[in-house]
């Protein structure tokens, strides 16, 4: 996929989006990709990368689209980062570059070792690594759920 | 200078070759853009002349010979920056790209800026009408094609990849 973009993709709203832009690099090992910047110097629009997936980081450009840091924290989206190793290395990563752990690295009941945590605006992330292959079987007897799978 | 965009594109090689793909190939995997075209006569073939007093150039089928631009900096295999003068830009009207190949190993990132476009005015001709956030979103998508292009330029010539 090097000049084509993925199906989906997510747009981030941020009140410091090249101070944004800098930390995501640093604490989670996304690369910026692409970059356009106003006459002003400000951020015009951004793509990052981590492996197949891509996000925008972008200003709260309109009324209806703010950061967390600007709606007293809340959010109405999350995204989730789906590593292949190390999530442990990786959640020490972003804590350094200081991130807001709030949920420490856990092995779900799915099979996958997770954390969460808040960048410096308040947007919230998850992050996972498989470490166990799981049964559907296997995960409604540990929870109680029922669980439909298809494809 | 301000107004700029900002590219990159890892590519499955090292710097060294990267670098020479990318100046002494220019002729075979340059894609011509209608958007982004240095003269209004149909294209013609890049080339750089290498080193630090060379230049970017584009030759027409009839031999005649277009400067795109001087290059200013020529530090092989990590940085090049060169002119970016289209036929329509008036006096004072100049972009520069700067390319830099950034040695991960196995991989080469390879970062092309884009900037000065502040020097060409919204209603210039080179800008088509588009609003300038809206023309430099294009540039950089254009640039995203010409990293790809260098790329699959390196694959599909690369020594170790034999043909089928």
């Amino acid at each position: 996929m090097p000049d084509g973009r993925p199906t989906l993709s997510s747009g981030l709203s941020y009140r410091d989006p090249r101070a944004a832009i800098a930390w995501l690099e640093k604490a989670f090992g996304f690369e910026t990709t692409m970059l356009v910047e106003a006459p002003d110097g400000s951020v015009a629009h951004s793509e990052l990368r981590l492996g197949d997936g891509v996000i925008m980081v972008g200003s709260e450009w309109s009324e209806d689209n703010k950061s967390p840091a600007s709606v007293g924290g809340k959010n109405t989206q999350t995204i989730h980062l789906q590593i292949e190793s190390d999530v442990d290395v990786h959640c020490a990563r972003a804590r350094a570059a200081g991130a807001a752990v709030f949920a420490e690295p856990e092995t779900q009941f799915y099979g996958d070792r997770t954390y969460r945590c808040k960048d410096p605006e308040g947007h919230i992330w998850t992050v996972g690594q498989t470490v166990d292959v799981v049964s559907n079987e296997a995960m409604e007897a540990a929870t109680g759920l029922k669980i439909t799978t298809n494809g | 200078m301000s107004s700029r965009i900002v590219v990159a594109l890892r590519v499955a090689a090292t710097a060294d070759r990267a670098f020479s793909a990318f100046t002494a190939d220019i002729g075979v995997w340059w894609r011509p853009s209608p958007l982004f075209r240095f003269t209004p006569r149909e294209p013609g073939v890049l080339s750089f002349e290498p080193g630090p007093e060379g230049r970017l150039i584009e030759t027409r089928a009839g031999g005649k010979v277009f400067e795109i631009g001087r290059i200013t900096v020529w530090e092989p295999p990590l940085r090049l920056v060169f002119g970016w003068r289209q036929a329509a830009f008036g006096p004072g009207q100049a972009t520069e790209v700067e390319v830099r190949f950034d040695d991960l190993g196995a991989e080469t990132r390879v970062t092309v800026e884009h900037r000065g476009w502040d020097t060409v005015p919204a209603a210039h001709v080179a800008r088509h009408g588009f609003p300038d956030l809206m023309f430099l979103r294009r540039l950089g998508d254009y640039w995203l094609v010409l990293l790809s292009a260098v790329n699959a330029f390196m694959g599909r010539t690369s020594p170790e990849t034999p043909e089928p």
